[in-house]
């Protein structure tokens, strides 16, 4: 897929977007938001004709010492093979125990353990989809005492021996550096940079902990200046990628996510033009 | 203060459930790195996240409710239902199908007595939504079946279709609750409602029945030939008449096209 911005779709856009096809590189939705037979289903198979898709699952669960939920991974699979997306993700997080669901992408220790598990989940999946899936970096609140990988060491090796790609979120950096007391520039020059094959850009909220700030990644704001900077250094140290601007909660207007998709365009426009002077 | 023995993924995983759940684990905060943020208060950002979002979740599914009840008490009605049941899979308008039973005997909305009524009507709703649109029963299908064939057949509904009895007038409640309707008073002593919740080609709806049509639909859900839907639904209204009923659910696509030609497959006897 060519590095494009586009963005998320929402349901309070979908007949503004199906009836006018706005310019937007490629559109992604979340996996678990299309499982049933809702009529949005339909008008997303007609947007087929018009833009590239990419399908966002939150809800697998790769980081799960359970075992994936078969039935779930059988609806998200049968998606896949409907849609025929140019890319699939989640997240290296967990959110199932003991057979119930938790809503959230909750942390994992970085440890050989951990690590073990998540490469068989994703193997399993990728297994399971007959194609390579993109594993997306979290925002994290907290650290375990007792990992012994840093975030992107573990991506790292992830990537390494299950073969899967990164899907690399800026603001998820920015939030997890901040939270976490990390530099993003150094979180950043970790990573296996030939393997990121897209780019998530959102906005944050700014929440108090124990008196003191702390980000939560809410997706509810236009995306944020720390953001943009780590975007435009990913983009010169890694190369352009489809790049998405995500937005889930106090939703705008379209014109809105457009715009914030034409910046990244910008930013894309701009590295590509610059690696053609370079060769 | 770290723990000596780290503990193990299906044990830390197990933990934190608990922990999300609402019970404090000391095992759990002794993992996680504290400094002017305590790990406890990293930890609750977690907590709260997990309630808050499935409250949003449930809110958006009852969404009647959560107007007719406003946002501070349906939190805290949610909260208690979410401690008690959480999602079994991560498809979020899968969840809440207990959700009216429990409003039912939500003691402090007791004073609402038709509000699991509410809950119910959403719940059907959103199953609606999310049905596949098949196909529907129209004339055509029926154009080749002699009429004395006709009260011989039983007739499918579509995935997602329910009916919904209440003892209060539901649809007048209901529509009163949406956004933008006009603040008019509803006579909760006006009735009881029946409605036949549809997904229709771009949403889903709710149709108000009488008692005869309601019957009829009922025992066609059943799996009862016309006949004897026929038959019941002149029992509980003896207006009801057959073929304006059948015209008007016909008109409605409230019935599911067949799976084989009508009339071709062996018939139930009659009775």
């Amino acid at each position: 897929m060519k590095p494009v911005a586009g963005i998320g779709l929402r349901s309070p856009h979908l007949a503004e977007i199906g009836r006018d096809r706005p310019a937007a590189g490629f559109l992604e939705i979340h996996a678990e938001n299309h499982l049933g037979g809702s009529p949005a289903g339909q008008a997303i198979e007609r947007l087929r004709e018009s833009y590239e898709l990419s399908i966002h699952a939150v809800g697998l669960s790769l980081g799960s010492a359970d075992d994936l939920d078969e039935a779930h991974l059988a609806r998200v699979a049968a998606l896949v093979r409907r849609l025929k997306p140019a890319l699939v993700s989640d997240h290296l997080s967990w959110s199932v125990h003991g057979g119930r669901y938790f809503n959230d992408l909750l942390p994992l220790p970085y440890t050989e353990e951990a690590l073990e598990v998540v490469v068989r989940n994703v193997g399993c999946l990728q297994e399971a989809l007959g194609r390579q899936v993109l594993i997306e970096n979290p925002s994290c609140y907290l650290a375990f005492g007792h990992s012994t990988l840093t975030e992107p060491e573990f991506l790292a090796e992830l990537v390494r021996r299950s073969g899967c790609g990164l899907l690399l979120d800026l603001n998820n950096v920015v939030v997890t550096a901040h939270n976490l007391r990390l530099d993003p520039c150094d979180w950043l020059s970790g990573l296996p940079g030939e393997a990121i094959t897209e780019y998530h850009l959102a906005g944050h909220a700014v929440n108090d902990a124990d008196g003191e700030p702390i980000l939560i990644d809410d997706h509810g704001s236009r995306v944020g200046d720390e953001a943009w900077a780590l975007f435009g250094e990913a983009v010169r140290r890694y190369g352009a990628r489809p790049t998405l601007i995500e937005w889930d909660t106090d939703i705008p207007a379209l014109s809105v996510l457009l715009e914030e998709a034409a910046k990244a365009e910008q930013v894309i426009q701009h590295a590509e033009s610059d690696a053609a002077r370079a060769a | 203060m770290q723990n000596p023995m780290p503990l193990a993924l299906p044990d830390l995983q197990a933990a934190f459930a608990a922990h999300v759940a609402g019970g404090d684990r000391a095992d759990l905060a002794a993992a996680v790195v504290g400094d002017s943020i305590s790990a406890e208060a990293r930890l609750r950002i977690y907590r709260h996240h997990v309630a808050y979002s499935l409250g949003s979740a449930l809110a958006a599914t009852f969404a009647t409710v959560h107007a007719l009840v406003g946002e501070a008490f349906f939190r805290s009605m949610a909260q208690r239902f979410i401690g008690q049941t959480l999602p079994t899979q991560p498809v979020l308008t899968e969840y809440g199908a207990g959700f009216p039973a429990f409003v039912a005997g939500y003691e402090p909305a007791a004073s609402l007595p038709y509000l699991e009524d509410v809950a119910r009507l959403d719940w059907a709703l959103n199953v609606a939504f999310h049905s596949p649109a098949d196909r529907r029963l129209t004339a055509a299908d029926l154009a080749g079946i002699a009429p004395e064939r006709l009260p011989s057949l039983s007739i499918a509904v579509p995935a997602g279709t329910a009916l919904i009895g209440s003892c209060y007038p539901l649809h007048r409640i209901w529509n009163a609750s949406q956004p933008g309707a006009s603040a008019e008073a509803v006579d909760l002593s006006a009735g009881r409602a029946n409605l036949l919740v549809l997904r229709r080609a771009d949403d889903a709806a709710f149709i108000v029945l009488d008692a005869g049509e309601a019957a009829f639909v009922a025992s066609v859900v059943e799996g009862t030939s016309l006949e004897i839907a026929a038959e019941r639904a002149t029992s509980a209204g003896p207006s009801f008449d057959l073929s304006t009923a059948f015209a008007r659910l016909l008109a409605l696509e409230a019935f599911a096209a067949p799976q084989q030609k009508l009339g071709d497959g062996p018939l139930k006897a009659p009775g």
